[in-house]
């Protein structure tokens, strides 16, 4: 905890992003039981401008816009934390051992990253929600397929080049195990990317999954969800803006607030650069 | 090298296998059977008959994947449910748009990016450092298609100085030579129609432009800042060379390796932006083939754009591993 107050008052940007994500968990966590019911249709008051009462105004059904963004945003932030953790675990693991060993295991193990890598991760989860049916939990299957192979790429990268090392090289003429050096060497020194990665990956699940929603395969309507709020409001953007706006903004907020976070851990856990603060 | 490249091509193989199985699984998942859920509830039982015998329904799986991979070898990737033509030939007719679109944007992601990577990494914690980690953070975080939508909002409505869809206006006759209808103006001597095609151009290129850029800066600055602490950087200071050439020299070749890297592996979201943008702005390629195919139920185009666009991308990643060969002899040497 110390550590962690230390970090962010070191890095001005990532308690900006700390900041803003408590902010946005906060309201995404509390702010639905406060706000009105996210699909109640009022058509008298349809299109209504930001005012007192509906503080993002409403859009063509008379739904209040506020209360779709925290709804929507509970579904989002859970796919993102979620699909990245275990995306990381596996694929970083994957990645070192391959890049490690080389030769023939390594050609081996690639060849199946290769091949899901060969797939545009949202091309291939466009595809699948196709395929699937258009649904939130299946963009969210698609879009943790793709993300691993990420890691297990980035993971590989960074071995293959610490592993030629000359301190690596010391470890094993003394006799290291491959796991001590896998464990010791080869992980410390290599993971600020990977970090930098999967900070940047929770925005990319959060990203993906709205791009699916915007595109009309991931929650169905009227289930709000950032995404599909966008391109349901699209329609109406010259006389409204603020309803298609809103969701869009929620989602460029969440995304940042991550980024910011995990930019600042790259820097942190890179020994290289951390002595030059 | 000679070897290096050979077993670049020869590990492509098995790769490029297993994707075909991959797509070709994609249309299995499709629940039920699927001639019933693509043909939709008012289609006859002939329909449903004939369709079925086109996807070779009846028969056993390996068979039909057998079929697949021979159709693929033979350049047939199926017919559209909807029109009836062949799926690779649309998809052929499309491809120099979104050709034209993701090369744009990967120049100017390039020439942007990697100057602004370099200047944040020359005093990092400064205060250009910040407002450039700011910009390019916001730029990664920004969704593609909340910016075409901004775009389109002050350049196109607001502001009314460019158009917001399509790829040239309506009375310019469409008469390829490279495809690329930007290019193609300049080589026949038609500036008017170089200048619409440009125009049209310049929106869909910026909001995928935008992403990559602010990726490269972000990548290009901490790689940069990896290698000005490395021994070789702190020899050449000492043995007194001007900053600029242990800048340019020393560090940035060996930071460009990375980015290098990461410009393939980002290639794969440019094509999936590329799917959001050409919705979003009406570009005729691929992608917004994909998507008006995916309203359609039409999933032979699904399939067949998934693998055109995984060749694609296949392609840039094996350039791009050439390259690395190429300016990496560490590499060159493991890999024999």
């Amino acid at each position: 905890m110390a550590e962690a107050l230390h970090f962010l008052r070191r890095n001005p940007l990532a308690a900006v992003g700390a900041a803003m994500l408590s902010a946005i968990l906060l309201a995404v966590l509390v702010g639905p039981w406060l706000s009105p019911s996210p699909i109640s249709i009022d058509m008298t008051r349809k299109l209504v401008p930001p005012g007192l009462a509906q503080p993002l105004g409403t859009d063509f059904f008379g739904r209040d816009v506020l209360a779709r963004v925290l709804h929507g945003g509970r579904a989002t932030l859970a796919i993102g934390i979620g699909v990245v953790t275990l995306a990381f675990l596996a694929g970083t693991a994957f990645g070192i051992v391959a890049g490690f060993l080389g030769g023939w295991v390594d050609l081996v193990m690639m060849r199946v990253v290769d091949a899901l890598l060969s797939l545009p991760s949202l091309v291939l989860a466009i595809a699948l929600a196709a395929a699937l049916g258009p649904s939130l939990q299946n963009a969210m299957l698609a879009v943790a397929i793709a993300l691993a192979p990420q890691f297990a790429r980035l993971a590989r990268a960074q071995a293959l080049s610490i592993s030629v090392l000359p301190y690596v090289e010391a470890a094993t003429a003394t006799g290291s195990t491959m796991m001590s050096i896998l464990w010791r060497h080869i992980l410390p020194n290599g993971i600020g990317p990977l970090l930098v990665q999967a900070s940047l990956a929770v925005g990319s699940a959060i990203l993906q999954t709205a791009s699916l929603g915007f595109l009309g395969l991931g929650a169905q309507p009227p289930a709000p969800e950032w995404g599909a709020d966008v391109s349901g409001n699209l329609q109406y953007l010259r006389e409204t803006p603020w309803a298609a706006l809103a969701p869009g903004a929620a989602i460029l907020l969440t995304v940042l607030s991550f980024n910011l976070i995990g930019d600042a851990l790259g820097d942190w856990f890179n020994p290289r650069r951390r002595r030059m603060e | 090298m000679g070897r290096y490249v050979l077993q670049r091509l020869a590990a492509l193989a098995p790769v490029l296998l297993l994707v075909l199985v991959i797509v070709f699984s994609l249309s299995r998942l499709i629940p039920g059977d699927p001639a019933t859920t693509l043909l939709g509830p008012g289609a006859t039982e002939t329909q449903i008959a004939a369709l079925r015998a086109q996807l070779r329904l009846d028969e056993p799986a390996h068979w039909q994947l057998l079929a697949y991979l021979g159709g693929v070898l033979q350049g047939d990737l199926g017919r559209s449910l909807k029109t009836g033509a062949p799926v690779l030939n649309e998809i052929l007719l499309r491809l120099p748009a979104t050709l034209e679109l993701t090369i744009a944007a990967t120049l100017v992601a390039v020439v942007i990016g990697v100057p602004v990577g370099v200047l944040s990494a020359v005093g990092p914690n400064s205060a250009l450092d910040h407002a450039v980690r700011l910009v390019s953070l916001a730029g990664v975080s920004m969704p593609a298609f909340l910016l075409a939508v901004l775009l389109q909002l002050v350049f196109g409505i607001h502001l009314g100085l460019l158009p917001i869809s399509g790829r040239s206006s309506p009375f310019f006759l469409d008469d390829p030579i490279t495809g690329f209808m930007v290019l193609d103006g300049l080589i026949s001597g038609d500036l008017e129609l170089a200048g619409d095609a440009l125009r049209h151009l310049l929106l869909p290129t910026a909001v995928l432009a935008a992403f990559l850029a602010a990726t490269l800066a972000r990548f290009v600055r901490n790689a940069m800042l990896d290698v000005m602490t490395e021994d070789y950087v702190r020899t050449a200071r000492s043995k007194g060379l001007p900053e600029r050439a242990v800048v340019f020299v020393h560090a940035l070749r060996n930071a460009l390796l990375p980015a290098v890297t990461i410009l393939g592996l980002k290639f794969a979201e440019l094509l999936g932006g590329a799917i959001l943008t050409e919705t979003v702005f009406a570009w005729p390629g691929v992608g917004r083939y994909m998507f008006d195919a995916i309203s359609n139920r039409d999933y032979p185009v699904v399939q067949g754009a998934t693998l055109v666009f995984a060749l694609l991308f296949m392609l840039v990643s094996l350039g791009v591993d050439l390259m690395h060969g190429v300016l990496d002899p560490r590499v060159r040497r493991r890999m024999g």
